[in-house]
Formats: structure tokens, C-alpha cells, sequence
């Protein structure tokens, strides 16, 4: 049973890989930006044209080039950048570290934080420590990313000067202190990413808390004797956890989206930069095979997230 | 609001006035939350900024004699890095963000109710439109939309399409699960037995129920698509001939102004942060007003 369950998912993963592949291949095919352009001189000569066009195998029918691409892709080839004469998994694989560990950091960071802040809020529900946190968590909803990475590194990096503000390690440390040194480079990235990410965190695991408290299970432990604080912590809290995984798994999309924006500002040497420098330098391989990457981490993310959702629910295994 | 179906209630007086229309109860609702109505000025406000940019503050273009200037009574919001008034680059950037958040929006929410509606009516259709919504909805999106709109070319037009292109399928799931609830009403099977084509009975009977949910979704898709472009224009993927303010970022960010200059990025960002908060709070008042039941 518990394998069909891991099967299931797995499958599902699967399709969506294969779905991002097949659309960012036919997207970067179809649409009017020649790809050939982006390596080419305009006014270079027609065999030359020919000849980059039959280097990077743009001469053979669209569909050829679909199974090829599927072919490489297996084989963990992204093609090369234009710019840099590197294949794209090296110049990115070099880079996802920094992202996972920015990313990583963040989720687990909002987790401990938005999770008792949530308790809080359905706890007090309707007095004025509820309003704050509610009001708070629809602002922090609304949040854009780059203002808040901003705003820190003016104030805690320029300001006050308690963190650097660019790079992610002291290229001089070592040993402890390089890890002391990578810690401290995180603490600003790491902390705009959690701002934004917050709200949902706190107002899901306030609503759904709140429901769980006047279920008639809570009514009956109340009944019995048992403390206030264990009827919320030990009874109501496991079961509203629950719905509060779903959005770790929701908000993957759009936490790396922010990774992307966050490694922006503070020249984090991760994935997103690697998109922002690419950007600038219109490299499309690497831009196609920054997103692959990203869409293969959420498809594992949301497969642990998943496995995790069925350890904590027996009901879903069967599902 | 939204027009009902149902005839018009006769104003005279001659009658003791029955339930009132479903779109003015929401309305009386709605009147009477302070937050909303705030909500509501101020995006009415914006979009005033928003058309009469011109009539505010000249188009900022060349080089200014004052770079890098704090806010002072000649430029309110202070100059960037080579002279320009970062007032006038806020007001002519509302023009930018808003048209595109709301055209991307509005073409968005024309996909999303189509797709959302053939969903819940055509069964056949519910399984393969249903996975490619998860699948779209599961994707990394802002990368996505890098990789189109580098490739298409940074334009207004890009921008519109391809925010428009990646914000349908959270319409489309909202849309389906509305018209899902109206599909097994009565007055659809009747609609059917006297013979009403699938187009019609969707017009005249599944849409008006499902559109003042929509509604909701107008102000919140804006707000996200206003965001997106601000997010790719601050990765310099915007309009290169146009301010909006996510560029206004993206030059603060090349010019190093972000370490130094904090007026240059405090007030784009102040502006997204309240068009973002009075969007959420407007559509927050909204659903209140809605569910209001007496």
C-alpha cells in the first residue's frame, strides 16, 4: 500500500517534469526569437548561418529535435551556453546548492516562526493580538519580493551594518568559520523570503486551527480534564498541521520564484542569479535550463512534501 | 454591479419592496466597511495617477543637471543616478504597471472562464483541462515567464501576454468550482430539455452565476499580474521605452543605487505595496459583503 502511494506520486512528478520540458521546448522553438540570432552576427554569411544552425541542430525537423532533446536531457545534457562555451548543467549544477540551501533555509525558518504565530492568533481569536497577526499576514501576503530584500539590505546591511550585503561566503574563511561566514551571508537573503512567504503560512494554519478547535474531538478532551494547552498543542495543532503542508507544497512555484528575485539584490551566487545574468546577456540555453532545473526541485520538493503529508496521515496513504 | 436576470424591481413605492437584488445587498454591505471603501478611493486614485500621468509630471527622459539628490521641495521623491525625477518616474510607472496588470488580468480572466466553464459543463472535457490546470499551477512560474519574454522580446505587449499566458489557470480553478455547483441545478436540466444549445444555456444561465465570483478575482489577478510585471522588469525584462516601476528597480539595481540611494527604490516600492494591500483588502470586503446573509 505505502508503495503504490509513493508510486503514484512519483508518476505524477513525472508528468509535470515532462510537461515543463515539452512546453519550454516548444515555447523556445516557436516563438520569433531565432535562436540562431542569439549566437549569430546579423550580417555574418549564409554558410556560416548554415553551418551554427547544423552545430546546434536546428537544420533537422521540430519533432526530431523534440526526441533528441528528450535523448540529451536523459543523459543530464542541457545543451551549451551561448555566452560561456560550458555546458548549461555545469555552469547551473555549480549554482542549485546556493539555491537550496537560500530556499531550504527560508521554508524551514517560516515554518517554526508562522506555525506557533498561527496558534497564537486562533488562540486570542477575535482580540486584538488576532487583528495584528491577521493584518499582519494579509500585508505580508502582499509583499513584493525585491522591495523587501531591498529594504533589508538598506537597513540591517548599509544602515546598521550587521550583515554584508552582497555574495553568499567570505572567499577568505575557512573551515568553521567559512560555515560561520555562509550563515551570516544567509541571515538577510534568507529573511526576505520569509517575510514574503509568511502570511499564507500564518493565516492557513489560523483558519484551519480554528475550525479544529470546535470540533468535537477538542470539546471532548475539554470534557475530560485535559490542559488547555495540551487540548491545543497535542490534539487540535496535529490535525491542523495538516492543511499547513499543502501550502508548503503550493508555495514551492513561487518560492523559487522568489529565490530568483532575492538572489538578484544580494548577487547570491545561486540559480536566480545565474537567470538575472543570463537575462542580461540573452543566453536562452541557460534561461531553459535554469527553469527545467527549477521545475525538477519542485517536483521533488513536492514528492517529499507529499511522502511527509502520508506519515503524518495515515488516510492518505490509501488515497 | 453585476446585472441579474431577474426583472427589473420596480422603484415607485407602490409596493412594499420585495428582497432586494442580490448585487445591492452586497452593495449595502460593502458601504458600510470603512476598510473597503478606503480600499476602493485608493485604487480609484491610482488609476486617476494612471491616466493623468501627464498632467502630473513631464515624461522623464535625458540627463538632469541634480543626480542623486534626497527628496526636497524641487523633487519631492529626490533623482536618480543620472538626474532624472523619481517622482515623475513613479507617476508615468503607475501608467505602465496598471495597464499591463490590467490587460494581462482581463485577458487572464476571459481564458480562465472559458476554460473553467467548458470544465464544469462538458464532462468529457473536466479530466484533461482539469490536469493541465495542476500541472501549469505546479510549475516554477516566474522563471517560465522569464524564459518566454526574453525570448519574445521585452515589449508592453510581451509583458501583457505572457503574465496573462501563466495567471489564467487559478481563474480557470475558481471558475470551475462555481459553475460546478450551478451545472446540477434544476434550471440548467430545464434549460436543456427545451432544447437550448450548450453556447446559449453557458451565456444566458452558467455565466451570471458564475461571474460575481470572478469579480473578486479582477482585483486579485490584477494585483498579481502588476507584481509579475514588476518582477520581470526589475530583471530587466520590461518595456525599454516605457517606466514602469518595476523598471525603476532595475535601474537603481544596475546604477548601484540600491546600497546608497534608498529614495530611488523606497517609492516604487511603496507604490506596489499599496496597490497590492488596498487589491487584497478590496476583494477581503468584497467576499464579506457577499456572504453576508441576514
Amino acid at each position: 500500500m505505502r508503495l503504490k502511494f509513493i508510486g503514484v506520486r512519483l508518476l505524477r512528478g513525472l508528468l509535470t517534469l515532462w510537461f515543463a520540458v515539452t512546453v519550454t521546448f516548444f515555447l523556445v522553438r516557436l516563438l520569433p526569437g531565432d535562436p540562431v540570432l542569439a549566437v549569430a552576427d546579423p550580417n555574418m554569411t549564409e554558410e556560416l548561418r548554415a553551418k551554427l544552425l547544423a552545430d546546434f541542430g536546428l537544420d533537422r525537423p521540430l519533432f526530431v529535435q523534440y526526441l533528441d532533446y528528450l535523448r540529451q536531457l536523459f543523459q543530464g545534457n542541457l545543451g551549451m551556453s551561448f555566452r560561456q562555451s560550458l555546458p548549461v548543467t555545469e555552469v547551473l549544477l555549480e549554482r542549485l546548492p546556493w539555491t537550496l540551501i537560500l530556499t531550504m533555509s527560508s521554508m524551514v525558518v517560516t515554518v517554526i516562526v508562522g506555525i506557533p504565530l498561527g496558534v497564537l492568533a486562533a488562540t486570542r481569536a477575535k482580540g486584538w493580538i488576532d487583528r495584528l497577526i491577521q493584518v499582519g499576514g494579509i500585508t505580508a501576503q502582499s509583499l513584493f519580493v525585491p522591495s523587501v530584500g531591498i529594504f533589508l539590505l538598506y537597513t540591517f546591511g548599509v544602515l546598521l551594518g550587521w550583515f554584508p550585503i552582497g555574495g553568499a561566503i567570505d572567499p577568505d574563511a575557512t573551515g568553521f568559520a567559512a560555515t560561520l561566514s555562509m550563515l551570516h551571508y544567509l541571515v538577510l537573503p534568507c529573511l526576505s523570503l520569509v517575510l514574503v512567504q509568511l502570511g499564507s503560512y500564518v493565516l492557513t494554519m489560523r483558519s484551519t486551527l480554528m475550525e479544529a478547535l470546535g470540533d468535537d474531538y477538542v470539546a471532548l478532551a475539554k470534557a475530560k480534564g485535559v490542559k488547555p494547552r495540551a487540548v491545543v498543542w497535542k490534539h487540535a495543532v496535529r490535525n491542523a498541521l495538516l492543511p499547513t503542508t499543502t501550502i508548503a507544497g503550493l508555495q514551492l512555484g513561487m518560492l523559487f520564484g522568489g529565490a530568483v528575485l532575492t538572489e538578484t539584490i544580494y548577487a547570491y551566487p545561486g540559480i536566480g542569479r545565474a537567470i538575472y545574468e543570463a537575462v542580461g546577456q540573452m543566453d536562452f540555453p541557460v534561461l531553459q535550463g535554469a527553469f527545467v532545473l527549477l521545475a525538477a526541485a519542485v517536483v521533488v520538493a513536492n514528492l517529499l512534501t507529499d511522502i511527509a503529508y502520508g506519515f503524518l496521515d495515515p488516510r492518505v496513504r490509501t488515497a | 454591479m453585476t446585472e441579474t436576470t431577474a426583472p427589473a424591481i420596480s422603484t415607485s413605492g407602490l409596493s412594499a419592496e420585495p428582497d432586494p437584488t442580490p448585487a445591492r445587498r452586497t452593495w449595502a454591505a460593502f458601504r458600510r466597511n470603512p476598510l473597503g471603501i478606503a480600499s476602493a478611493v485608493t485604487l480609484v486614485l491610482l488609476i486617476l495617477v494612471a491616466i493623468c500621468a501627464p498632467l502630473i509630471a513631464p515624461f522623464p527622459e535625458g540627463y538632469g543637471t541634480d543626480t542623486s539628490q534626497p527628496p526636497s521641495a524641487a523633487h519631492w521623491f529626490g533623482t536618480d543616478a543620472i538626474g532624472q525625477d523619481v517622482f515623475a518616474q513613479v507617476v508615468w510607472g503607475t501608467r505602465v504597471s496598471m495597464m499591463v496588470g490590467v490587460s494581462a488580468s482581463a485577458l487572464a480572466i476571459v481564458i480562465g472562464l472559458l476554460v473553467g466553464v467548458a470544465a464544469a459543463y462538458f464532462r468529457r472535457l473536466d479530466t484533461p483541462l482539469g490536469i493541465l490546470v495542476d500541472l501549469s499551477l505546479s510549475l516554477p512560474v516566474l522563471p517560465l515567464m522569464i524564459l518566454v519574454a526574453a525570448l519574445a522580446g521585452p515589449s508592453v505587449r510581451t509583458l501583457v501576454v505572457v503574465i496573462a499566458l501563466f495567471s489564467w489557470p487559478e481563474v480557470a480553478r475558481v471558475v470551475r468550482s462555481q459553475a460546478l455547483a450551478i451545472v446540477p441545478l434544476p434550471y440548467i436540466s430545464a434549460a436543456r430539455v427545451v432544447g437550448g444549445s450548450a453556447l446559449w444555456i453557458i451565456r444566458k444561465h452558467l455565466l451570471p452565476g458564475v461571474i460575481p465570483v470572478v469579480g473578486v478575482s479582477v482585483v486579485l489577478t490584477t494585483s498579481r499580474a502588476v507584481l509579475s510585471e514588476a518582477g520581470l522588469a526589475f530583471l530587466g525584462l520590461g518595456d525599454p521605452n516605457s517606466w514602469s516601476w518595476g523598471t525603476i528597480l532595475h535601474k537603481a539595481q544596475q546604477s548601484g543605487a540600491l546600497a546608497s540611494a534608498w529614495w530611488t527604490t523606497l517609492f516604487p516600492s511603496l507604490a506596489i505595496l499599496v496597490l497590492v494591500v488596498a487589491a487584497t483588502l478590496l476583494s477581503v470586503a468584497y467576499n464579506d459583503a457577499r456572504n453576508h446573509r441576514r
